[in-house]
């Protein structure tokens, strides 16, 4: 069958579901005044970027906007799970169990434009994209993800992942099964010197490279040769976790793991050959050190066709690096027909695929209410989530919100506690809800 | 959450595994309905070996359960995690049961 053929059948399924299921609960949304309303117009609106959140505020919109076009940018045919990626990376994970067509969740009634945003113009609400097309747009949903910066790391670069000892769950989905490589390797040589890393910058899930960190020390016990392999933890700064509670567990399970901590070293160079990284210190001294493994994560930021435009922050600490956007509303600061959602976006957390299931709605309702000039209704509360694997098959299920207390969705799981339910549930449920969330049903 | 995303949910959880279920259902309905047009009703058959075999099936779990979702017993550890647990153990002993109830019944009635 082909792929086009097969993507219309999964079209169609899923169409038959959403109707089936409207059908079902038409009545009582309509009884309760819960239906979501539609919104007549002739607006042009471009969504940068199909991602988790250009995604899912596409099948959103598309069910709200009549008369309106839609243009989804998008160069990609196959749509990463990314959050499973620490589990190919872990070997819990096949990486085929990760990827499935964007093809299957784009909405049909949208122009989907195989490319990618190459400069944006927001006084002139155009955007150039790489295949050399400019596009005007009346509202513009700036969804572009985020840039992985290795070469701000001298000597480092994204092809090196899965070779020199070196491993990076976030190079792409190879460079995990690399990494996943790598690893094995490590632990089949029977000893040596590990070193984790975290970035001077905000991060997609920040809790990927603790996990990294985690699973790694599960399979070198696992090995029965832990005491033949050192392992040391290099943080660009004093904390390793935004959330204050979960930061005390982790860094006192780390030194119950005889992980090494040393804070406030960030990486800037490596040196594949001799296998060999250096940390900067916060007095710009430099140490240097030997791995056998060392997990890169890189410095990121907001991608160069952002940053190199008006869209970008412009003051404050999101400065130059991520999209200006108020985090409550997901508004551009400065161009009200602009929005914001995912990893793009200046806010002090919230780069997670949980964060984009918070965010979508918000930029859905808040986007149609500024077509229709309301006041925006919906506020973001900075909810994201991270389910902390503390070994392989157990987890902790942290959410938490701008405020960085805990915002637990199940009032039965603790997210304080080490749970198997909370793995099951990494493992097993939340990339069917990832993909409620692209469908916009979740 | 509606109920229209609930079912995406489900259906993409349970997707993998439909040929399991569907396994399971036909080996259910076949052992129940076989029996059933013998003369078999659950009620009016006892059999020690079968609630014996079931109580055996269901506590099977212990070990391949954990396995299936690639951790270990020794991770189930809070009270949600036993309630869950506990649970699938009682619904994998009553599905054997439902099985091996009336498989026993068509073993006896052929001696």
């Amino acid at each position: 069958m082909s792929q086009n053929q097969s993507s219309s059948l999964d079209l169609n399924r899923r169409r038959f579901l959403q109707l089936s299921a409207g059908a079902g609960t038409a009545a009582l949304l309509t009884s309760t005044g819960l239906q979501a309303q539609t919104v007549n117009t002739r607006a042009h609106v471009v969504i940068i970027g199909a991602g988790a959140g250009g995604m899912a505020v596409a099948n959103r919109l598309s069910d709200r906007l009549r008369g309106g076009k839609i243009t989804v940018v998008e160069a990609r045919e196959i749509h990463h799970y990314q959050p499973g990626w620490t589990l190919v990376a872990s070997g819990v994970w096949e990486p085929e169990k990760t990827t499935r067509p964007n093809s299957q969740f784009m909405p049909p009634n949208v122009d989907w434009i195989r490319s990618s945003a190459a400069a944006f113009d927001p006084d002139n609400r155009t955007v150039d994209l790489a295949n050399g097309d400019r596009l005007s747009y009346d509202y513009l949903v700036v969804a572009t993800g985020i840039q992985l910066n290795y070469e701000q790391i001298e000597g480092m670069s994204a092809d090196l992942v899965g070779q020199h000892g070196i491993g990076s769950v976030y190079a792409s989905l190879e460079g995990a099964t690399r990494t996943r490589d790598v690893i094995d390797q490590w632990i089949d040589t029977g000893g040596g010197q590990g070193i984790f890393t975290h970035a001077p910058t905000p991060v997609k899930c920040a809790g990927a490279p603790l996990k990294m960190t985690f699973t790694t020390l599960s399979r070198l016990e696992a090995s029965g040769k832990r005491d033949s392999f050192d392992v040391d933890f290099f943080a660009p700064g004093g904390g390793l976790f935004s959330q204050p509670w979960v930061n005390d567990f982790v860094k006192q399970r780390f030194d119950e793991q005889g992980v090494q901590r040393h804070h406030f070293h960030t990486l800037t160079a490596i040196s594949p050959q001799d296998q060999q990284a250096t940390f900067t210190q916060q007095d710009g001294s430099t140490i240097t050190r030997d791995y056998d493994f060392i997990h890169v994560v890189p410095p990121m930021s907001a991608p160069d066709a952002v940053r190199n435009s008006n869209l970008i922050a412009q003051e404050g600490s999101f400065t130059g690096n991520w999209l200006d956007v108020d985090i409550y509303t997901m508004q551009h600061n400065r161009y009200p027909e602009v929005f914001g959602i995912g990893d793009v976006i200046g806010a002090p957390l919230n780069k997670t695929a949980a964060s984009v299931k918070a965010q979508a709605p918000i930029v859905t309702e808040n986007l149609l209410a500024a077509m229709q000039d309301k006041p925006l209704p919906r506020k973001h509360n900075g909810y994201t989530s991270c389910p902390l694997i503390t070994s392989i098959g157990k987890a902790m299920l942290v959410e938490f919100g701008y405020d960085l207390e805990f915002l637990p969705s199940f009032p039965f799981i603790d997210p304080k506690d080490e749970s198997w339910v909370t793995w099951t549930f990494k493992d097993k449920m939340l990339q069917p809800a990832y993909y409620a969330v692209l469908e916009g049903q979740a | 959450m509606t109920i229209a995303s609930v079912l995406t949910i489900l259906q993409y959880a349970l997707a993998p595994y439909l040929w399991l279920i569907v396994v399971a259902v036909v080996v259910l309905l076949g052992a129940q309905l076989i029996a059933r047009l013998g003369g078999y009703r659950y009620l009016r058959h006892k059999s020690v070996v079968a609630n014996g075999l079931a109580l055996v099936a269901g506590l099977t779990g212990l070990a391949w359960i954990p396995a299936f979702t690639h951790s270990q017993l020794a991770y189930v550890a809070t009270a949600f995690d036993w309630v869950v647990m506990i649970a699938a153990i009682i619904g994998l002993a009553i599905f054997a049961l439902l099985v091996f109830h009336p498989l026993s019944y068509l073993l006896r009635a052929r001696h």
